[in-house]
């Protein structure tokens, strides 16, 4: 009984790899789809989310599928990425992005780096599990570089966002200059950096500069945040 | 309503349930059982009403486990940013907890029977004196039951949990049992409130929603995580399966990369032993370099006083956490 049993779980296992399998062979082919229609109901069935549609560009957009604009230049891209960023109600502060990825490609990264930073996100952190994208930093920051210059034109790191208000008689110009803060983690910045702090807090301790009732959860955020202890003195 | 439903399942259960038991099964399995507001919402209920619903959704969820064969489950019922809800609502949910503590009480002969380990984690001090005490008392009661183990997150935040195995560990140097080079991946995870279980190998979020919201960080960073859609109240032995499910299709990579965070402490340990071993033979030296079979006796030296050195300092803070419920317990005696 125990065999058959197994050899149904064995069977069971594999039908649901086969359609995961089929349900990504699908959305790639669905890409190349035209005609919202089917597009959006391929989307209700395959997609475990909801995904929301940009209000703005609902009626008379100009253009539907990226393949239109690619001769139109960064410029029209960039002001249209930046006005979907505003239309969005909520905007994620920091983007993390967990690469779980066998191969890395530096460009789709990059890619994705550039889009958070054009839509208005300000800070992007990029991990894998083996501290690749950490040990090769620069070619990291190379490839970025580049695409910023592919996709937004423009100069190197800083970006001039224009806000305009909706529905105000005067339309306000607010010109934004911000800088995207991207960081590139590896496994030594998650629970090793908490046991390097949690050792420097001990050796204060050791030493009498600290007692064990002065560590709180603001003292030890201060510190894995980079701060050094000294310039954080215990009320006394 | 009981923490425990009797019961077994029915055939259909059965027969899903032994299928999936020729898999590798989780032996930890944590929930996050979010959606009963959105439930009471739903249903046209109170918001009191959800959470009791949810309440008895627990003890079924238990049940199945127990047919399962999963001997752990830790769930995620009060977090410390909950204090933030409206009076209203914290004082409901304390009530609800006091009574269900207290019905736990009532059930000492059914828990010894079952063998069930009930053990409460968070910082209890924030709780009023009497739920403290109630939950003290449940705690001390099972305490030696070893069949099942339910182990409910209570005044609970994931950093507050980290903050305190830090300030443990900072009193282990003030008292002397050990020192700041003893801190270890291994020595904090020894010291959270969670020490008495491994770590868990699923995690569950009901209700769609998909963050962590500061739960067993530390604990679930080689786990499955499974987001479902279904709300709390409506969770079915269906859903617990489809999460298994999931759980089997990755366990194979799981597996491997616990291997991998495993061998990295090991050569992590050994390096920071090592480093401890080279400045203190630099400090007893005179200038000469140590030959490399001194070196290798003060390191091994070295390993066993410091493992002595945990020992001790493990025994003394588990000394300390029952002391601190026992204490609970006998307050409840003289009043």
């Amino acid at each position: 009984m125990a065999l058959l049993y197994g050899l149904i779980w064995r069977l069971l296992l594999a039908l649901v790899r086969i359609k995961r399998a089929t349900v990504s062979w699908l959305r790639v082919r669905l890409r190349t789809w035209k005609g919202s229609f089917w597009q959006r109901t391929m989307a209700a069935l395959l997609l475990p989310v909801p995904v929301s549609e940009f209000k703005q560009n609902k009626a008379g957009a100009n253009q539907s599928s990226d393949g239109d604009d690619d001769g139109k230049g960064a410029g029209s891209r960039r002001s249209r990425w930046i006005s979907d960023g505003i239309s969005l109600e909520k905007l994620p502060v920091h983007i993390g992005l967990v690469v779980a990825e066998e191969e890395l490609s530096y460009t789709d990264i990059a890619n994705i780096v550039v889009w958070c930073m054009a839509v208005g996100v300000s800070y992007v952190s990029v991990y894998d599990h083996h501290g690749i994208f950490q040990k090769n930093n620069s070619s990291l920051q190379e490839e970025i570089v580049r695409q910023q210059h592919n996709l937004l034109g423009g100069d190197d790191s800083t970006f001039n966002m224009e806000l305009l208000k909706n529905g105000s008689d005067k339309p306000q110009h607010f010109v934004v200059s911000c800088r995207p803060i991207v960081k590139v983690l590896s496994p030594e910045d998650g629970k090793h950096s908490i046991v390097q702090a949690a050792r420097k807090l001990c050796h204060s301790v050791e030493k009498k500069e600290w007692s064990s009732k002065d560590i709180s959860v603001s003292v030890l955020d201060i510190l894995l945040r980079g701060l050094t202890l000294r310039s954080y003195a215990p009320v006394l | 309503m009981s923490w425990i439903r009797e019961g077994e399942l029915n055939l259909l259960e059965k027969i899903s349930a032994n299928i999936l038991m020729a898999g590798p099964m989780p032996k930890h399995v944590a929930f996050i059982m979010d959606g009963n507001r959105r439930f009471a919402r739903k249903k046209k209920l109170e918001r009191h009403d959800g959470h009791m619903q949810g309440f008895n959704k627990l003890a079924e969820t238990l049940r199945w486990c127990k047919h399962l064969n999963i001997p752990e489950v830790t769930v995620y019922a009060f977090s410390i940013e909950n204090f933030k809800r409206s009076k209203e609502e914290v004082d409901g949910l304390l009530d609800l907890a006091r009574q269900k503590f207290e019905r736990l009480l009532e059930e000492q002969e059914n828990l010894e029977k079952h063998g069930v380990c009930i053990r409460v984690l968070g910082d209890l001090n924030m709780l009023p004196l009497d739920l403290q005490e109630v939950i003290a008392k449940a705690v001390v009661m099972t305490k030696n039951h070893n069949k099942c183990f339910l182990n409910v997150c209570f005044a609970y935040t994931s950093r507050y949990e980290i903050t305190n195995a830090v300030r443990e560990m900072a009193w282990g140097v003030e008292q002397g049992l050990i020192k700041a080079s003893d801190v270890s991946e291994a020595l904090l995870s020894e010291c959270l409130y969670s020490s008495n279980s491994p770590n868990p190998d699923l995690l569950i979020r009901t209700s769609g929603e998909v963050r962590l919201s500061d739960f067993l960080l530390w604990q679930t960073s080689h786990s499955c995580l499974v987001f479902q859609s279904v709300l709390w109240p409506e969770y079915s032995f269906w859903n617990l399966c489809e999460a298994i499910v999931q759980y089997q299709l990755n366990h194979k990579s799981i597996q491997k990369a616990r291997e991998l965070h495993r061998e990295e402490q090991a050569l992590q340990q050994l390096e920071a032993d090592c480093a401890c071993i080279a400045e203190h033979l630099q400090h007893q030296g005179n200038g000469k370099p140590a030959d490399a079979q001194r070196r290798q006796e003060a390191l091994q030296h070295y390993t066993v006083a410091r493992e002595e050195r945990v020992q001790d300092f493990l025994q003394a803070l588990k000394h300390k956490r029952d002391t601190f419920f026992t204490n609970l317990c006998s307050e409840t005696v003289l009043t």
